[in-house]
Parts: C-alpha cells; sequence; structure tokens
C-alpha cells in the first residue's frame, strides 16, 4: 500500500545504503522531526517540561543500553550507575567552572573510562553471570555515592547543578532546555541508525549471535564486546548529566540507584532489542504509562461513583501497569518495535501476506 | 587436472602441519597427523564421521590448540593463535553446520567477511558520511563481485535465514572468499546437496582457485569430489593418518576402503 519500494530504483551502492529506502518512511521520519522542532509551539510548556523533555533524555540512555543488550548481547544491570558517573562528574565539572559543553564531554568520558575498566573484567564472565557483575557495580556506585560526601554534595547528599549554559549563553527557558535534550537524542538516533549499516554494527550483531563464526571473520570478540561498552557508556554519561541540568537541576542518589536500572532495562525489552523507534516507545509506555493509566483508573471510580481508598487508588495502577507489560511481551516479545514492523511488512506486500507469520 | 600435483616442491608451502595431537580428556581425536599444502592447490581431507577432520580444521584455525605438534602458515609458527588473528593472517574456512548470523542480509553476512580489511571503530560510524561511507562503498566493490562469481545477485537483500540451504552454502563460501584469503578451508561445502548443487560448488571451488589464487583444504565425504578437484588428499581413522597421496591411488588403498565401506568388502 503506501509502503512499498514501487518505483524506487537504486543506481549506485550510495543511495543503495540509504537509512529509509521506503519513501514512506522517510516521509514520517522528517514529519516528526519537524514535530519535534516545533514542539515549544504547539505544547505548553509543563507538557514541554515535564514529559516530552524527560521522554527525549530517557530515549537517549534506552538507546545506549540498546547498543550493549540489543546490539552486542550483553545483559547490563547497572545502567544507572554508569549514568550517575556521568551526571556527577559532568556537574562538578560545571561547578568547577568548566563551560557545559565540556563538562557534558567530560561527564560522558568519564563514564565510558569507568564502565569500560568495569567491563574489562566483568566480560570475563558471561550471560546471566555478566549480568550479576554489572548488578554489582550498581551497588558499588550506590555506596559510593552515599558513603563519600564530596562527591554527593555535602550530608544532604544533593548536589546543586549550575545553570546550564551552550556557547556562553545562559539556557533557561523551557523552550531551550528542551532543544538541548531534544539535539541530543536526535544525535544519538543518528548514530544508532548509522550503526546498522556500519562495519561495528554488523561485528556487534556477528558477536551476538554466534561468537565462534565471528572469531573466524576476524572479529575479536572480548574487544567488541568492550567497545560496546565503552560507547554506550558515552551515551549514558552524556544522557545523565543532560537529566540533571535540564530536568532534575539537583543531582541525588536516588535518581540513579537500583530500580532505575532495570527501569532502563524494562523500556530496552517493552521497546525491543536492538529496534531505534522501540527505544522511543519502551521509554514513552514505561515513562508515561504509570501516570495515564492512574488518571483512567481515578476517572473511571469518579464515573461509577465507586469510593474507592486512596491506597486502592495508589496500588491498582501498579498492577495493571505491570500487566500490560506482560501482555505486550506476550503478543510481541520483540517488543513495541517488532509491532510497528509487523504492520509495515504486511502493508509493504500488500495485498498478499506471505510475510505474516 | 593442472593444479601441482607434486609435493615437497622448493617453495614454502600455503599450510604445514607437524605431528600434531589433541586430546579431549582421555579421548585422543588427532594424532601424528603430518599435512603439507603447496600453494595453489586443492587438497582434500577424508574420514569416517569421528575420525578428526574437524577437530584438525580447529587446531588449524586456533579453537582447539594442538597439545604437540606445530602449525605453519606460510613458514610463520601460528600454533596456537587465537581464531580472530589466524583469520587476520589471511585463513578463511566455512562451517559443516553453517554458521551464517540469522536475522541479517545476505549482503551483511558476506560484507561481514570483508571484517578484517575495515577495522571498524565507533569514530568511524559517528562521522558516517566522511570517515565510513567511502570505506563501505568501497569494500561493497569487492563484495559484489563475490557475488557476481557466485551468482548470488538475485538474493542479496533476502534474509539470511529465509534461503534454502544450497545458497546458504553459497552464502557461506562468499564471506570467506571476499577476506581474499591464502588458505580456504571447506568443512564438507556439500553436505546435504543434490547432484546439480554439487557440480556447481565444484565448479565455484575450481574457479576461486584459478580466478582468485586460493589454496584450498576440503573435507568432503562425495568421493567423486575429492577425485574429481582434489589434487592430493590425506585419509584419517581414529585421528591417525592411514593413506595420503594422489586420490586415484589413495581410494585404492585397503585400509581406506575397510576404514569407509567396512572390513568384510575389502577383499
Amino acid at each position: 500500500m503506501f509502503y512499498g519500494l514501487s518505483g524506487v530504483r537504486h543506481n549506485s551502492y550510495v543511495s543503495d545504503s540509504k537509512l529509509f529506502p521506503v519513501p514512506a518512511d522517510r516521509n514520517a521520519v522528517v514529519f516528526f522531526l519537524l514535530l519535534g522542532l516545533a514542539a515549544p509551539y504547539l505544547v505548553s510548556s509543563l507538557y514541554l517540561n515535564s514529559y516530552i523533555l524527560p521522554w527525549l533524555i530517557w530515549t537517549a540512555a534506552v538507546l545506549g543500553l540498546n547498543l550493549v543488550t540489543g546490539w552486542a548481547g550483553q545483559l547490563h544491570l547497572g545502567y544507572a550507575a554508569v549514568m550517575a558517573v556521568g551526571a556527577y562528574s559532568a556537574v562538578h565539572a560545571a561547578k568547577f567552572g568548566i563551560p557545559w559543553e565540556f563538562a557534558l564531554l567530560i561527564g560522558g568520558l568519564a563514564s565510558s573510562v569507568i564502565g569500560s575498566l568495569f567491563a574489562f573484567a566483568a566480560l570475563r564472565t558471561k550471560g546471566l553471570y555478566l549480568a550479576l557483575t554489572t548488578l554489582a557495580m550498581q551497588f558499588v556506585m550506590d555506596w559510593v555515592l552515599t558513603h563519600s560526601p564530596t562527591i554527593a554534595g555535602g550530608s544532604h547528599a544533593s548536589l546543586q547543578s549550575p545553570t546550564f549554559a551552550l556557547l556562553g549563553q545562559d539556557i533557561t527557558s523551557d523552550a531551550g532546555l528542551y532543544y538541548v535534550a531534544f539535539g541530543w537524542c536526535v544525535l544519538v538516533t543518528i548514530f544508532m541508525l548509522n550503526l546498522r549499516r556500519t562495519g561495528l554494527g554488523r561485528a556487534l550483531v556477528a558477536v551476538r549471535e554466534k561468537d565462534f563464526a565471528a572469531a573466524i571473520l576476524g572479529v575479536n570478540s572480548f574487544y567488541y564486546k568492550l567497545v560496546a561498552f565503552a560507547a554506550s557508556s558515552f551515551i549514558a554519561g552524556v544522557s545523565g548529566a543532560i537529566l540533571v541540568s535540564t530536568f532534575y537541576f539537583l543531582a541525588a542518589p536516588e535518581q540513579f540507584a537500583v530500580n532505575v536500572s532495570i527501569q532502563v532495562l524494562a523500556m530496552v525489552i517493552v521497546g525491543g532489542l536492538g529496534s531505534i523507534l522501540g527505544s522511543y516507545l519502551g521509554a514513552a509506555l514505561i515513562l508515561l504509562m504509570p501516570g495515564v493509566v492512574n488518571q483512567l483508573f481515578s476517572l473511571g471510580a469518579n464515573l461509577l461513583g465507586l469510593d474507592l481508598g486512596i491506597e486502592t487508588l495508589a496500588h491498582i495502577p501498579n498492577a495493571a501497569y505491570g500487566a500490560l507489560i506482560v501482555i505486550f511481551l506476550m503478543v510481541e516479545p520483540l517488543g513495541l518495535g517488532k509491532l510497528y514492523a509487523n504492520v509495515r511488512d504486511y502493508l509493504m506486500v500488500w495485498p498478499f501476506d506471505q510475510l505474516k507469520k | 587436472m593442472n593444479g601441482p600435483v607434486t609435493s615437497g616442491s622448493g617453495q614454502v608451502p600455503v599450510l604445514e602441519c607437524i605431528g600434531i595431537e589433541r586430546r579431549f580428556g582421555g579421548l585422543v581425536a588427532v594424532s601424528g597427523v603430518d599435512l603439507r599444502l603447496e600453494k595453489g592447490e586443492i587438497f582434500g581431507l577424508v574420514g569416517p564421521n569421528g575420525s578428526g577432520k574437524t577437530t584438525l580444521t580447529n587446531a588449524i584455525t586456533g579453537f582447539y590448540p594442538p597439545q604437540k605438534g606445530k602449525i605453519l602458515l606460510g613458514g610463520r609458527d601460528i600454533t596456537g593463535t587465537a581464531p580472530h588473528k589466524v583469520a587476520g593472517m589471511g585463513v578463511a574456512r566455512t562451517f559443516q553446520n553453517l554458521a551464517l548470523f540469522n536475522g541479517m542480509s545476505v549482503l551483511d553476512n558476506i560484507l561481514l567477511g570483508r571484517h578484517i580489511h575495515m577495522n571498524p571503530g565507533v569514530i568511524r560510524t559517528a562521522l558516517y558520511w566522511w570517515l565510513a561511507r567511502p570505506q563501505e562503498i568501497a569494500n561493497r566493490e569487492v563484495v559484489e563481485e563475490v557475488i557476481d562469481f557466485l551468482q548470488l545477485e538475485s538474493i542479496r537483500h533476502e534474509m539470511v535465514d529465509g534461503i534454502p540451504i544450497g545458497l546458504k552454502k553459497r552464502v557461506e563460501l562468499a564471506r570467506a572468499l571476499v577476506a581474499e584469503p591464502h588458505l580456504l578451508i571447506l568443512d564438507e561445502p556439500m553436505a546435504g546437496m543434490n547432484q546439480e548443487e554439487k557440480e556447481y560448488m565444484a565448479r565455484f571451488i575450481l574457479d576461486a582457485r584459478a580466478e582468485r589464487g586460493v589454496s584450498v583444504l576440503l573435507i568432503e565425504h562425495h568421493m567423486d569430489v575429492i577425485i574429481g578437484i582434489c589434487d592430493r588428499m590425506l585419509a584419517l581413522n581414529y585421528g591417525e593418518m592411514i593413506a595420503s597421496g594422489i586420490p586415484r591411488e589413495v581410494i585404492k588403498n585397503p585400509r581406506v576402503i575397510e576404514a569407509y565401506i567396512g572390513g568384510a568388502h575389502a577383499e
């Protein structure tokens, strides 16, 4: 139907390696990009800065975790700890007077160094053992943050983030902060899109799928797993720093605690391992659903005239939200991204349906 | 056949194995195996199931380093070198049970064969348009030559999971060839193929030697193929060498007949 490759002809390898070969996909991407640019003029600043901005930053973070878990196939349960390293290093650097551009870079590099050092040790184990080792990293980081006032910011363990600025220009307006998040998310997305058509992406998938076959092609799996951890930690670090400087405005240990690590992993899995669109959808579902379900339940209770206790009202949405994740994963284990891909694949071959599996 | 037939010429052999022994616990999988593969040769390796053919291959490619013996690649000792480094030295192989990457297209699978010529990294990916694209295109051209050579044009954008096994074997051969190896190790490339597919594959192996200058170590059960295209061969049984030489002579050796068909028929 409107998804189709009819009339698309490639006469060079450059045009054959386009990111979006299907015209309909390309149009959709341009549409959403323009929508993203125009968002401050379309959405009230309350929604812009309390929903869309964190969603975009978390999406960037989820894409980073997807690099390790979706592409390289390594379970990572300490991702929030890596984000914390970036956030704290960047805020400390900014407090020290370093411009934010470099502070973000320092945050990313600090995360990258600590993440890879840890991975260097952890990657000697595989599968569930690796998952547990990364979980250990999370606990080490939690402990460091709660036990070292110099890092965490005094006895209250809260660290005020200096005013965000780029190119010497203070950014305080809602729209300005939104554009910072939007820009970062777009950058990370472009990187991940390019990963699908370069040797690095292929090598990572090879390591994930069959490491012995990767080895015989000259792919050093230990090295490429390490590269995946380093790159993903960089993305995590900068995302953590942007999250603190444009959304939370102060850094506290509980923002990067173990439950956050689990939450990011949930975003990756619900969205779809190795899916870029899925990372957007997964982050949206996990971030926004609790609020939406909550409102639906209180609305429903009001309509039916039920007098639900405040505690029941607090707990039912949690259960519903959990059930929702289970249902999504039962319908499509490969996540929300795959749900979209199924529709797209069907439309691609319409009016036939031989691709339906 | 017009390939070199004699062994022991003055040239440095592509591959030389001296007294290889590999045990798994108490089981001796390969012992005392010598092998010398000259440049431009197609060398057959035969033997019943469990005779140590694949173990020998795994010893050469670094998966199971031998406990005794030496492996020389172009005169250079590579005993115990890690598989990914052996690949970088110009050894490519295919697997008995196929080792293609499912979920990737045929083209991406073959492009992975170019890995040792690409050295991909994060910076290169991040600056795709400036650093990665020229390299990707250059390597794509090499890959397309091999796709053309092995007649895979029509399926290059198919997912590799969905194509028939005969084509999968061909894709794996393509992936090995694009690495531009000196030594190509083919582990049963014709298993499960019909006569027509076998003839295609045999022709591709001969053409690969003639056009791309590779030397081939060929593991096969089909004796007609071994006799048809191999210059020399080695027969193994229970991990030991039982005969070696020119295929037509080796297959008349009573020990080979006994190992393959059974003692009662050995007359």
